[in-house]
């Protein structure tokens, strides 16, 4: 592949990289109608984590002592993704650990959520919302689990003309139970608890077998979003074990924001910075390796914005380090065509050697890199991973950008006589 | 650079060492001075609060309304201000991890306090002790585990100019950048959390990388030059001829994480901070361990192997000179007696 590179290679991959460099900042996208159909993600639909956009990271466990088994963590997560969907917070990542009986939650806040209110929401996720129907000795009669569905509508009862009620549909199993026990109690009242929460004390007309009943309170209505939110939460279903809030970090919506434009001002500098420098020290090589670098950064933002992995800041932190170590191969193989040029070889020789010497090294540097990302992916949490994740991407791009590209380019651009003066390379100036 | 560096690094080492020594002592003593090792909340477990607020408040006051409403918790209270946005936040540290409720409770009791000064939360981050405790288990884990795999590494990719001593220098050279990132930490008065993993973990990569770099430079030069050169000269060389490369790398590294750091402290990323600045440490004291550390290092141990192998070699010349004159002897006394 090296062996006859030719004149317009420099050009082609100069547009390449633009064309990269354009896309994984706007991506690409058209509109039908009102409606925005995105193919490729660019740098604004990247998916940020709660450190930039703000928002809650939560761990929830079993009481202490509690055993809990692989079937009734996966109902827990399942349950968990349910609510989440009733707050209407779609962006949002469950992390089950099933050896240590945790599950992670972290969600950002959804721009527009004028409330932010951490501990409210934990609360809501984390409350076992177990529905209860007691009788009038406080024995259980059935649960939430007895309940097929649970939708809100307007409650024809109530005095007031805006009140709702929640209308219940049981299961098989919970017509059964439910008809038994009005029958029994007929006269008596059956307390309707949510959680430790009395909602309603209905006395019992009747016996109910059509397995259908409503909950309301008609002296003081419940109103719509009240309704809304009870039927959201019995549908969701309760927790098959109570869950503690063991851990957990909020973070505000400006603090993140803030922190963004912060760091990509500090990558934007650090890029022209080491740019400047590369040129000057390098000259030609340099002005290469800055245009590999170019390619470098858009080939990193791509990984991020299209497969939609959390970026953090640790994340962003990582992709300035890769950046400062994204520019070593170049630095390598620029020393080494300077030396080669000193030994006396000639420029095509030079170059073809120097690269060729400084491969060993590059490879073998790069690989240790990937291994530390590699933990870190595996074995960091949360925030963490993310700097795994650039690392690694970043070596990759390494060795594409660093190393094959700049090798054409270099290569290609070496052909145009006008350019061939050894004091470009790093030689010595006639 | 010019051609013809020659400085004589292995030469110098013992001022090296000494440097080292001196750098750890230090970190160690404001270690012992500030009551043993600072770990974040991250690893012990607590909360720290932050609320952020307008006008003036009264240090004292928030201590005590802090005090207050948490009862049995140990609260200390600092400020902080953010020099470009002049956003000024109240920082509670809590030793221990706290309920939704006593979160809840708190802001209530501080808003309330401080009406006039908009109480706001900024972030909080709440970690029990034992979720703590095992996060410190899978980090050190996590180090000792890339420490291993880097060592095997360079074992096999150097085994042919000696690969176990190899592997072994560079791991002292590795331990060398770990701990200093520890002193950079404890100096700074950061205390340790997930950003000291990443920037342990990251120098280790960093500092690797580094030593390669060398070490690929000997191993070249050694088949070139093959034992005609006393390995010290080898390796002096070699890092002459990559010292361009090596400060080169490092100070384009360095820029970068400078801007990073530069724009962090100005506007109070404190998370950011905490990685930055140990990581600005971190790259030079790995081009630096390379160089002085892991190179004087490999050099005393096949220094070593050299002289005894001279030593032998020398031994057994004596032994056949000896053995020639005791045949010379032989034979001398044997044609005098046939005389």
């Amino acid at each position: 592949m090296f062996k006859r590179v030719e004149k317009p290679i420099i050009f082609i991959i100069a547009l390449v990289i633009a064309a990269m460099s354009y896309i994984s900042i706007a991506g690409i996208s058209y509109k039908t109608g009102d409606t925005k159909n995105t193919i490729i993600k660019g740098a604004q639909d990247i998916r940020f984590g709660i450190d930039i956009k703000g928002g809650v990271d939560v761990t929830f466990t079993p009481p202490a002592g509690t055993k809990v088994t692989k079937l009734q963590m996966d109902a827990a997560v399942q349950r968990l993704n349910s609510r989440l969907d009733g707050l209407k917070i779609s962006d949002r990542e469950i992390f089950p650990d099933y050896t240590a009986d945790r599950i992670e939650v972290r969600f950002p806040w959804q721009s527009g959520v004028t409330t932010q209110d951490p501990e409210t929401a934990i609360k809501e996720l984390g409350s076992m919302s177990q529905l209860t129907f007691k009788d009038p000795d406080g024995g259980i009669i059935l649960t939430g689990s007895d309940v097929q569905s649970a939708t809100a509508n307007v409650d024809t009862e109530s005095t007031s003309s805006s009140g709702y009620r929640v209308d219940l549909v049981f299961t098989a199993a919970g017509t059964k139970k439910f008809a038994t026990a009005t029958t029994k109690y007929v006269g008596k009242t059956i307390s309707i608890y949510m959680d430790d929460k009395l909602i309603e004390s209905p006395t019992v007309n009747e016996a109910i077998t059509e397995g259908k009943c409503y909950i309301n309170s008609p002296g003081a209505p419940m109103t719509a979003a009240v309704a809304n939110a009870l039927a959201d939460k019995i549908n969701a279903g309760s927790l098959p074990f109570k869950l503690v809030t063991n851990n957990y970090s909020t973070i505000s919506a400006t603090l993140g924001q803030n922190a963004l434009t912060v760091t990509v001002m500090a990558g934007l500098i650090a890029f022209l910075l080491i740019c400047l420098f590369m040129i000057l020290y390098y000259r030609l090589p340099g002005l290469i390796a800055c245009v590999a670098l170019c390619g470098h950064i858009a080939g990193t933002l791509l990984c991020i914005s299209i497969p939609q992995f959390t970026l953090t800041l640790p994340g962003i932190a990582g992709i300035i380090l890769s950046i400062g170590m994204g520019v070593d191969c170049n630095v390598i193989t620029a020393e080494r065509i300077k030396e080669e040029l000193r030994v006396g070889k000639t420029l095509d020789g030079a170059i073809d050697a120097g690269f060729q010497r400084s491969f060993s090294a590059i490879f073998d540097g790069n690989i240790t890199v990937i291994i530390v990302g590699a933990l870190l992916w595996i074995l960091g949490s949360g925030t963490v991973q993310s700097f795994g994740y650039t690392l690694i991407i970043g070596v990759i791009f390494n060795f594409i950008m660093g190393l094959t590209f700049s090798r054409l380019m270099l290569k290609s651009i070496s052909k145009f006589s006008g350019v061939r003066k050894n004091w470009l390379f790093g030689g010595a100036a006639k | 650079m010019r051609a013809d560096l020659n400085i004589d690094f292995i030469g110098k080492r013992k001022i090296f060492y000494t440097i080292s020594i001196c750098l750890i002592a230090i970190g160690v003593l404001v270690s012992i001075l500030s009551g043993g090792v600072n770990l974040d909340i991250q690893f012990k477990g607590g909360a720290i609060i932050r609320y952020s607020y307008t006008g003036t408040i009264d240090k004292n006051a928030a201590q005590n309304i802090a005090k207050d409403t948490l009862k049995d918790a140990q609260v200390s209270t600092e400020f902080e201000e953010s020099a470009a946005t002049h956003k000024k936040t109240i920082v509670y540290n809590i030793d221990k991890s706290l309920t939704n409720e006593m979160q809840a409770s708190l802001y209530t009791a501080v808003s309330k306090q401080f009406s006039g000064n908009q109480i706001t939360k900024s972030d909080s981050s709440d970690v029990s002790a034992s979720m703590g405790q095992e996060f410190l288990r899978k980090s050190i884990l996590a180090v000792v585990l890339a420490s291993l795999l880097i060592i095997l590494y360079i074992w096999i990719r150097f085994r042919k100019i000696g690969g176990l001593p190899a592997g072994l220098t560079a791991f002292v050279a590795l331990l060398h950048d770990v701990i200093m990132g520890y002193v950079a930490f404890a100096i700074m008065g950061i205390p340790l959390n997930d950003n000291f993993i990443a920037v342990t973990l990251t120098i280790l990569g960093y500092s690797i990388n580094d030593t390669i770099v060398v070490y690929d430079r000997v191993r070249e030069n050694r088949r070139l030059y093959g034992s005609k050169m006393l390995f010290k000269d080898t390796v002096n060389k070699s890092i002459n001829q990559s010292f361009a490369r090596s400060i080169n790398t490092t100070l384009v590294t360095f820029m970068a994480i400078a801007v990073l750091a530069v724009f962090s402290i100005v506007y109070n990323l404190t998370s950011v901070t905490s990685f930055a600045l140990p990581m600005m440490v971190g790259v030079v004291t790995g081009c630096y361990s390379t160089i002085c550390i892991a190179g004087p290092l490999w050099v005393t141990w096949e220094t070593h192997k050299e002289k005894k192998a001279l030593a032998e070699k020398q031994r057994q010349s004596l032994e056949k000179e000896q053995r020639r004159l005791k045949l010379e002897e032989a034979r001398a006394n044997k044609a005098k007696k046939s005389k």
